[in-house]
């Protein structure tokens, strides 16, 4: 019966031990990362790293509440000799973090009350429990119950629910406008609205002066910049009528 | 006389046929600074670099319908860097599966006399404007968020007036023709972008009318 338990302690420990020594990894390499290549870093595996220890600490808490796992609690450890002279075995064990077991650490590592001030604390609170009363501590823990209870059915829910409340709400701050984005676009692609020569407005000024080909003379060919008054205000009223016509055959100089 | 030696002929080819992939969205003013700090996130982590330039669009009408054009653009911030010549072709219609606008895209670099090279060849300028913005990058995805302004006076750049009160948000990828994988994580960043901007594949033909 003994020594059930005691296999159950010793491997409870062992699993233990593994599950902080992954614990104790992940803070390494993410300390690291944070202060060596902190150029590169992006958020995103940032809150992945989080991620990362917030599930091996869920595992650890999982393998403490395990039935098998043998109430601490009862065990007690008492350290059987101090001594002030540096320990090779446990030096290389902690990774030279405890280099000697001395009077020094043994508050600190072997403690299991909490800290003074967390101890006062938690007087207080128990103070404050006891002074309110227990029907009003039942009142307080039902309001408690039914907001937790809202917020998972809120968060549990299939997202369409969600999405046709919220979308009420986010019309009242859109980020950004379609028709703005169509007449950015416009402008960029084509200059819609920003010619100087044409009216704003999506007109192009479609195939202007495409007038009969000189054949034979050289490529320039007739242009007609439809001009005539600006009708945007602050515009300078431009009216250029620029007329470029090609050369005609006649001109040619060998042309005999 | 015979024809040169081949070996003293023009070399002519040998350049990649670059593909510009490209997803358009806006933002309005009021949510200029949370996207900001949405890409500052998001993207790969380097000063953030803001940019005020200024764009001339240059038509050449030919004898076909089609006039072509070249897009002309230099930094008002840097004036002294080289001017930069961009000619976009039409948007490819493949399967209309494909997330984002594909177009092919060749670009130069030219000196100072850009301008009035191009009038002597025939160009006469279409359109200007002034863009200033920030850009971001994200592997060989380039995030650009600017403000495009009218120029008022030909010619007179600091004399602008903002064509509307959002802001551009441009995402683009410069690859070489057939990586078509490209538009899938265009597509997922511009996820990571919603609901702020909706970044989409927006046809210029079917904005004039």
């Amino acid at each position: 019966m003994q020594q059930r338990e005691e296999k159950q302690l010793e491997a409870a420990v062992e699993s233990l031990i593994s599950r902080v020594a992954h614990v104790k990894n992940a803070l390494h390499s993410f300390i690291y990362k944070l202060e060596n290549e902190y150029e590169r870093l992006t958020w995103p595996s940032v809150l992945d790293n989080f991620a990362l220890l917030s599930g091996q600490l869920n595992t650890i808490n999982k393998l403490l509440k395990n039935e098998k796992t043998p109430s601490f609690r009862n065990q007690v450890i008492i350290p059987l000799l101090l001594s002030p002279d540096r320990d090779e075995d446990l030096a290389k064990l902690t990774e030279q973090r405890v280099p000697v077991f001395s009077h020094e650490i043994v508050p600190d590592y072997l403690r299991t009350k909490p800290d003074p001030e967390v101890e006062e604390q938690e007087k207080q609170l128990s103070v404050e429990a006891a002074r309110i009363g227990p029907e009003v501590a039942q009142k307080q823990i039902q309001t408690l119950n039914k907001l937790c209870s809202n917020l998972l059915e809120k968060l549990n829910n299939p997202r369409d629910d969600r999405d046709s409340e919220s979308a009420a709400m986010r019309q009242n701050k859109p980020s950004f406008n379609p028709a703005d984005t169509n007449a950015l676009v416009g402008a960029v692609a084509f200059g819609k609205g920003l010619s100087k020569c044409r009216p704003p407005g999506p007109v192009a000024p479609g195939h202007p002066g495409q007038g009969p080909m000189m054949s034979g003379g050289p490529t320039l060919q007739q242009v007609t910049i439809g001009g005539g008054s600006s009708q945007q205000a602050g515009k300078m009223p431009s009216s250029i009528k620029t007329n470029i016509k090609s050369a005609p055959g006649s001109m040619h100089p060998y042309n005999r | 006389m015979e024809a040169p030696p081949v070996t003293a002929m023009p070399v002519t080819g040998g350049t990649i046929n670059m593909m510009e992939y490209l997803l358009q969205g806006s933002v309005l003013d009021q949510a200029l600074e949370s996207l900001l700090h949405r890409l500052r996130g998001l993207c790969d982590n380097m000063e953030p670099e803001t940019f005020t330039d200024h764009e001339l669009v240059y038509l050449l009408k030919g004898q076909q319908g089609n006039p072509f054009i070249l897009r002309a653009r230099r930094s008002l911030s840097h004036p002294t860097s080289p001017w930069h010549l961009r000619y976009l072709g039409q948007p490819e219609v493949g399967d209309k599966s494909r997330h984002a606008l594909v177009r092919n895209c060749v670009d130069v670099a030219a000196s100072h006399s850009l301008p009035e090279f191009l009038n002597e060849m025939g160009f006469r300028m279409d359109h200007e404007f002034v863009a200033n913005g920030h850009i971001f990058r994200k592997g060989a995805m380039k995030i650009v968020v600017s403000k495009l302004s009218r120029i008022l006076v030909p010619g007179n750049t600091e004399n602008t007036e903002r064509l509307s009160l959002s802001y551009l948000v441009e995402l683009s990828v410069l690859a070489p023709a057939g990586q078509d994988n490209m538009s899938e994580d265009m597509r997922s960043f511009a996820e990571q972008l919603k609901p702020l901007v909706h970044l989409e594949k927006i046809d210029p033909s079917k904005q004039r009318h």
